[in-house]
């Protein structure tokens, strides 16, 4: 569709600026359960999310009954919407930058052509392996989910960018049961090239992290020496992801606010985005807002170097956009806790005794990403002697995250990414807080 | 909408296959939210939703797929694409619509679309006075307001034919207190089926007080203690407790696949002889209420434990093929986006014989939640845990000190069993729930009740 003319009536009605972004998405997710195909859902989607600056304040709508025929009544809508809007704060519609980083490896031709029947295959021989792999496997699962989009943001400024990615998670999720006790464990793999969907570290991942929680019970409550798995350690970063937020900072919501430049965490730490990762969807050269992405790191060494931005953040901090303006609030590419040099092996050898977690959960209810502190149900393993003794469950850890990114004692290198590209290596921390029995 | 017709023949291609089910589910949504910080409206937005979702079974296999380029055409070849899963003879005969069916037991006064935008604006700025007004350590309040109008027609080859508006609006509070040492929240969210006459039916200023209440109490609280103790949960939220460790395990989703403790227990005794527990989605105008089920069947009260014995499972159409049981109605989906299957609607334990006093006085040790956060549950194993936004400490019989960031942990079939005392003062508060077929708004309920014993999760070491 040609957006000229929406730009043209928006100017002519007394708009300062508009913007429009369009996307197309389809997708394909298929589901095997036990040898049968349970799930096998396609899509195919488009659409239009428009925002105008009117006297000042910006307008915003989003809509799926796209048709030139609408122009006049969207920005009608966008009209009220921006004359209902107090907030003082800045406004932009940016006019772009210089140039764009070209990214590389973020759509495959190979996924996208590949056909249904290849991925239905892939999705069965994975379900076949998992569920014979051991007696103790109560319920077996596999599943794919593949997504592509197509983006393109332009202004009546001249901005004209577009960009298109595409993306597969294959996974399994298990039961293992044995005397009466289930036990629940999944692992994924995710990338745009179908010949890294290499299933046999994913089925003996799975499958051991089933069966070895079998009668998992809780520990004596106490202070625990801790080693926080890898991509448990990313999910629990990105329950604390708002701190780093300018817009939660500026609103007082964030204890990171006057930090910058301070140390924040133990100088091994450092947080990098990169929005350049190759075969990542959110790796991307501009952000929601036109303004070029690079290369950062949030935290360098333990020191905060700067909060997340968007253009409206940066104009009132003085500030320039850090390229994470997404979705009218702010977001990351790729976002990880830089790997050490450690193996996980090594950090279990080198903590002794202690505990291995591998669950965290009620992350959305558990934590307060305002305060940073956070009481959640953990499961793992009970290490000795460097080795994982027996299972451990419905056990609660609790802590702050600040004085956890304080207390770092070690940083694996095994870094692991989440369906939200949010990564992190295995974590050791000393002498965590632990309830149970 | 689309035309009969229309619907007709996307059923008959689909069933032009060896599939014994076919529907058709057209979806138009409005939406409109604001949102209020700093005393000021950061944000109006509306939000519109057109499309269709097509599901095509045969047995209890199904495949489903969505689009918003809704012309007949590119419905059709969708539909073509779809069935491609089901090869063989046509098992079906020509499905004929009939009249379509519409009833509506939830009226709406004031549809939301026809009120001003200044009028919803007002209604946020009374809230964020009175929120602020409460305390002077409440330091930023947050608000939101949302409306909805969900407009669906579902056709299947069920002999289902019906259109089905559902009515929304929810205000949503969150105080933040804060002083040098610390920054504790609370939030209300009070929202229903109704138009905007609901505001006319709560106080506002007494629900946005009530979240600062909460913030301000747990900004001068002391940690939780980390200890197994006798629990008391209040009416209201509290009956998220039941939504998430027991509630979600009911639901055909997991149990027809075998994946939940409770498969295969029914009739069995689950829980104790004071837990009657119901998922009713019939209640008028309530925030989890319907006319019709995402199938098209309408909304039924469901009796899922009638003193602690199960009694129903809530079930969809194609799973209660897999479990060989007639559907419950209980089939829901966020939007057209997603293929439905079974969820809960209003959900909560019913009343039970003693007073809140009682409940207190008989407990000599262990923590009053007043206020619950959220949660969750692994439906596989029954394992839960929820934060408790407010939390107090009872000693001797009597409500104690305030005390912050405890969690409450453990299972659900075991918690079921440990209700030793159930209160007479039902209340259902809103929730959003999140599960497969999407985000839905569901009531959670209860009266107050008490656990013997679970897990306390805090962050102070074992204390008494």
């Amino acid at each position: 569709m040609n957006f000229k003319p929406l730009f043209e009536k928006a100017t002519k009605v007394g708009f300062e600026a508009i913007q429009i972004k369009y996307s197309e998405s389809r997708s394909v997710d298929l589901e095997v359960f036990k040898g049968d195909l349970d799930k096998h859902e396609i899509s195919d989607s488009k659409g239009l999310v428009l925002e105008g600056i009117y006297q000042g304040k910006m307008g915003k709508m989003s809509t799926e009954n796209i048709d030139e025929s609408f122009f006049d009544s969207w920005l009608q809508t966008l009209k009220s919407s921006a004359e209902a809007v107090e907030s003082e704060d800045p406004v932009v519609i940016y006019e772009g930058d210089d140039a764009y980083k070209e990214v590389e490896g973020v759509y495959s031709e190979a996924l996208e052509t590949l056909s249904v029947e290849a991925k239905k295959k892939i999705v069965f021989e994975l379900e076949e392996r998992v569920r014979n792999a051991d007696d103790r496997i109560d319920i077996s699962e596999a599943f794919y989910s593949e997504s592509s989009r197509y983006v393109l943001l332009e202004n009546s400024k001249g901005l004209s960018l577009e960009k298109r990615v595409n993306h597969a998670v294959l996974g399994a999720h298990i039961v293992a049961k044995a005397n009466d006790d289930s036990r629940s464990a999944f692992d994924y793999i995710q990338s745009n090239q179908p010949q890294d969907f290499n299933t046999d570290e994913l089925v003996e991942n799975v499958v051991e992290r089933g069966t070895s929680m079998l009668g998992a019970a809780p520990i004596e409550s106490g202070k625990y020496d801790v080693i926080i798995e890898n991509r448990t350690s990313a999910n629990l970063l990105g329950a604390f992801l708002s701190m780093f937020k300018a817009e939660n900072v500026q609103k007082g919501l964030s204890k990171l606010k006057g930090k910058l430049n301070e140390p924040i965490a133990h100088a091994q730490v450092s947080l990098i985005e990169n929005p350049f990762m190759e075969k990542s969807p959110k790796s991307t050269g501009f952000d929601g807002e036109g303004v070029a992405t690079y290369k950062k790191h949030i935290i360098d060494k333990g020191v905060l170097k700067t909060y997340m931005h968007n253009l409206k953040t940066a104009k009132k901090d003085s500030v320039e956009s850090t390229g994470n303006g997404f979705g009218g609030g702010i977001s990351h590419t790729n976002l990880f806790i830089e790997p050490g040099e450690q193996s996980l092996d090594t950090m279990l050898k080198e903590m002794g005794d202690g505990l291995f977690i591998t669950s965290l959960q009620g992350l959305h209810s558990g934590t307060s990403a305002i305060s940073g502190d956070f009481s959640l149900q953990a499961s793992g393993y009970v290490v000795k002697d460097g080795k994982l003794d027996k299972p451990v469950s419905l056990i609660t850890v609790s802590s702050n995250y600040l004085e956890l990114l304080g207390t770092i004692n070690t940083i694996g290198s095994d870094l692991k990414f989440t369906f939200s590209y949010l990564g992190s290596p295995s974590i050791r921390l000393n002498a965590m807080s632990v309830s149970g029995k | 909408m689309l035309e009969k017709s229309v619907l007709e023949r996307i059923i008959n291609e689909a069933l032009e296959s060896s599939a014994d089910f076919a529907e058709v589910f057209v979806e138009n949504t409005l939406q409109n939210s604001l949102s209020m910080q700093d005393s000021a409206v950061q944000k109006a937005l509306s939000n519109e939703l057109k499309g269709v979702g097509i599901r095509i079974a045969k047995g209890y296999k199904s495949v489903y797929g969505h689009t918003n380029k809704t012309d007949e055409q590119s419905l059709m070849a969708l539909t073509k694409d779809l069935k491609t899963a089901f090869s063989g003879n046509r098992v079906r005969e020509t499905v004929k619509l009939g009249t379509i069916q519409s009833k509506n037991n939830h009226k709406v006064k004031t549809y939301p679309n026809e009120v001003d935008v200044a009028e919803k604006v007002t209604l946020l700025k009374r809230a964020d006075k009175a929120a602020r007004l409460y305390s002077k350590d409440i330091k930023q309040v947050n608000l939101s307001y949302m409306d909805t109008v969900q407009e669906v027609v579902i056709a299947s080859s069920e002999s289902i034919f019906v259109k089905d508006a559902r009515v929304r609006t929810r205000l949503g509070i969150n105080s933040v207190a804060s002083n040098e040492k610390d920054m504790q929240h609370g939030f209300n969210g009070p929202g229903g089926s109704y138009g905007f006459e609901f505001y006319d039916q709560i106080e506002v200023e007494e629900e946005a007080r009530e979240a600062s209440r909460i913030a301000v109490t747990m900004l001068y609280a002391d940690d939780c203690p980390s200890k197994t103790m006798p629990v008391v949960i209040d009416n209201g939220f509290g009956g998220v407790i039941f939504h998430e460790a027991c509630g979600h395990s009911l639901e055909a989703t997991s149990v027809a696949k075998n994946a939940s403790v409770f498969s295969g227990k029914k009739g069995e005794k689950i829980g104790s002889d004071l837990v009657t527990a119901i998922d009713d989605g019939t209640i008028a105008n309530a925030w989890g209420s319907a006319n019709y089920d995402d199938e098209g069947l309408p909304q039924k009260r469901r009796v899922l434990i009638d003193k602690g014995v199960l009694t129903s499972y809530m079930v969809d159409q194609l799973n209660g093929r897999r479990m060989n049981e007639a559907s419950t109605h209980s089939s829901r989906r966020q939007s057209y986006r997603f293929a439905p299957t079974s969820r809960m609607s209003n959900t909560y334990i019913d009343n039970g014989e003693s007073t809140f006093d009682e409940i207190i006085e008989n407990t000599e040790y262990g923590l009053y939640a007043r206020k619950m956060g959220g949660g969750s549950v692994n439906p596989s194993t029954g394992d839960f845990n929820f934060s408790v936004m407010e939390g107090y400490m009872i000693r001797n019989g009597k409500i104690a000190e305030p005390v912050k960031g405890a969690t409450l942990v453990g299972t659900g079939k075991d918690a079921l069993k440990k209700i030793d005392m159930v209160g007479n003062n039902l209340l259902r508060s809103q929730g959003m729930c999140g599960s497969v077929s999407g985000s839905i708004a569901a009531d959670v309920g209860q009266p107050t009740i008490r656990i013997a014993s679970i897990t306390v999760g805090g962050r102070k070491e074992d204390a008494s």
